[in-house]
């Protein structure tokens, strides 16, 4: 079993590496492929603290916008090249995640009210952008197209592929790693019962902002490689609607799941994608009617995640290949 | 000195519609402990069809009310039936899970009908304005309050004098000892939450006779809505209406002192600080 799981896991590695070799010559395919391994990316970091710590956390777009508008000032004003912006973007994030994080754990902020008080982080960082217009204003601020990859700017989408796909990987990874570290395994209890586990002898406080503090920097990561995607940053970069949405995900993949939130976002954002790209045009948003009524259902008779479906399935299937082996 | 009484007074009015919101949220929170993410929506899908009763049937927006209170009863009802009751076992991030789905598909289904532009009615019954020494007031917008500060004094009379009323607040105190006691709750959380939801109505047709609609209106309306209940805390109808006005005069002294993009910017941060050092809400009850 354990062998069959390293080969499957070997091929989808596989396939995603010369998926774009397929759609190439197409830009919107690129695009479309990009923008699924990015709201990968920030489910899967999502993971840590929503799906293993279950802090409900709402402000994945006050993350993304903080690593995106580093990445963009630094470049714009002192012409320093993205590659090392992301990572200053990443921590300018995770700077922000412990000013937050500790009053926010101190006070023992939690459950719904953790929920609201993130999602209201991101709209005060959006308005507060808006006003400050050294650095954000309602403008799009373009960031210079050097045209070069020593600048993180390429003629094409693919580089972008790779760069999320390796951010994906990497992100893939930490979940699986801290999934079997101590850290992982107080997450799950302070998850599951936040005074019992407390009672355990679990830092809940420390293991709360360290998970946030790994989630916060690979949003920003992420965030600074969304700005040189997009090639401009704005305000709205601050997006509530993006930052429920990455919760949505984990949630309905499978919360704690390491590929979970993963399997969420291909399923759901290809659903999303499919039905912009077919119905857009004159109905503008039919797409989103039937997406979150596809979402409602999955919800509701999947409160576990989607993937649970998969793995029943895939198990089901796998006992029946051994006992067909056994036989012969 | 006088710009600042007639920001003051700009904001209790509008305060006073926050804190009939905020009524319906409690109500859905405090009885079922169901977190509504689309309690804001369904202030914008009610201004939205009395935006579409004015314009189109030529109803007056203040009187729409009479009619799209029973309906979204109705509609509060049937969402409890069809999505909410399936939740009420499960852990509350699948419970949010639901209500950010209705969310979304509320605020598709406005841009669907409506398309993105903001909305207004053009005139109304109690539009027009008066003067109090130096401050101008709007009738409309006074008219708005003193219905919202009737239908509050209106539920509180229900909760407190009524038999389903009082089974209401005993679902919220002790679940357990109220089914006990021959409480039907499924009964009463559809009650709850067709009320609440229905509250929202009288409040979007008020709205509508001196604001305009647009999709977007949803989110600042539920964060809104929070930042009242956290002020206030649970159980407390006059906290409640403290709370808003607190929250509305917040609002219109940003916009009137420091910048009119920054009157959510001050909602939001009271909304951040009340949550950090009061969880409980400064009015409410344990």
């Amino acid at each position: 079993m354990k062998k069959f799981r390293f080969a499957l896991l070997c091929l989808l590695v596989l396939l995603a590496l010369v998926l774009p070799i397929f759609f190439r010559s197409n830009p919107y395919n690129l695009i479309l492929l990009t923008t699924i391994l990015l709201y990968g990316v920030l489910a899967t970091a999502w993971n840590i603290i929503g799906g293993m710590g279950g802090q409900l956390d709402l402000a994945a777009g006050a993350y993304l916008g903080l690593g995106a508008f580093t990445t963009g000032t630094l470049l714009i004003r002192f012409n320093l090249t993205p590659w090392i912006g992301i990572f200053i973007g990443g921590l300018v994030a995770v700077l922000f995640a412990v000013l937050v994080g500790l009053p926010l754990f101190r006070f023992k902020v939690k459950e719904v009210w953790y929920a609201l008080s993130s999602a209201a982080l991101v709209e005060v960082l959006r308005i507060a952008f808006i006003m400050w217009e050294k650095v954000g204003g309602p403008v799009e601020r373009y960031l210079p197209s050097y045209g070069s990859a020593l600048y993180m700017r390429f003629g094409s989408y693919i580089p972008y592929y790779y760069i999320m796909l390796t951010l994906l990987l990497a992100a893939l990874f930490i979940n699986f790693w801290i999934s079997r570290s101590k850290l992982g395994y107080y997450l799950i209890a302070l998850g599951d019962d936040e005074d019992a586990a407390a009672v355990l002898g679990v830092g809940v406080r420390s293991s709360k902002l360290k998970a946030l503090m790994i989630y916060a920097f690979i949003v920003g990561v992420t965030g600074g490689v969304y700005a040189c995607l997009y090639g401009f940053i704005h305000p709205n970069f601050f997006s509530s609607p993006l930052s429920t949405e990455v919760a949505i995900l984990g949630i309905v993949g499978g919360m704690g799941i390491t590929y979970g939130p993963l399997i969420g976002a291909i399923l759901l954002v290809s659903i999303r994608e499919l039905l912009r790209a077919n119905l857009g045009g004159q109905l503008e948003s039919l797409y989103l009617v039937i997406y979150s009524t596809v979402l409602i259902l999955i919800v509701l008779f999947r409160p576990r995640g989607i993937t649970t479906l998969l793995q029943d399935g895939f198990n089901k299937l796998f006992s029946r290949w051994v006992r067909k082996n056994h036989a012969e | 000195m006088d710009a600042l009484i007639q920001l003051l007074a700009n904001g209790a009015l509008m305060g006073c519609i926050y804190a009939l919101i905020t009524l319906g949220l409690s109500l859905i929170f405090g009885v079922m402990n169901v977190v509504n993410f689309a309690h804001g929506d369904l202030v914008m899908l009610s201004m939205y069809i009395a935006f579409w009763m004015g314009s189109y049937l030529g109803f007056d927006a203040s009187l729409t009310p009479l009619i799209t209170f029973p309906l979204l009863f109705i509609v509060g009802i049937a969402f409890y039936y069809s999505l909410i009751d399936r939740t009420l076992r499960q852990k509350y991030v699948t419970q949010i899970a639901v209500t950010v789905g209705l969310m979304t598909f509320l605020r598709a289904i406005a841009q669907l009908a409506w398309k993105a532009q903001p909305r207004s009615l053009p005139y109304s019954l109690i539009s027009g304005n008066f003067q109090i020494g130096s401050v101008t007031i709007m009738t409309s917008r006074l008219i708005s309050a003193l219905v919202s500060i009737l239908v509050i004094v209106v539920v509180a009379i229900f909760l407190s004098k009524t038999w389903a009323g009082r089974a209401i607040r005993a679902v919220s105190d002790d679940f357990d000892a109220s089914s006990l006691m021959g409480v039907n709750y499924k009964g009463t959380y559809a009650l709850a939450f067709g009320l609440g939801s229905a509250l929202t109505a009288i409040a979007g047709g008020m709205l509508m006779t001196f604001q305009q609609v647009d999709p977007t209106m949803g989110l600042r309306f539920g964060l809104l809505s929070w930042c009242v209940l956290a002020l206030t805390g649970l159980g407390s109808i006059s906290g409640l209406l403290i709370s808003g006005i607190i929250v509305g005069c917040a609002e219109a002294l940003a916009m009137g002192f420091w910048d009119p993009r920054a009157r959510m910017l001050v909602v939001y941060m009271i909304f951040i600080l009340v949550l950090w050092l009061r969880p409980r809400g400064v009015f409410g009850r344990k």
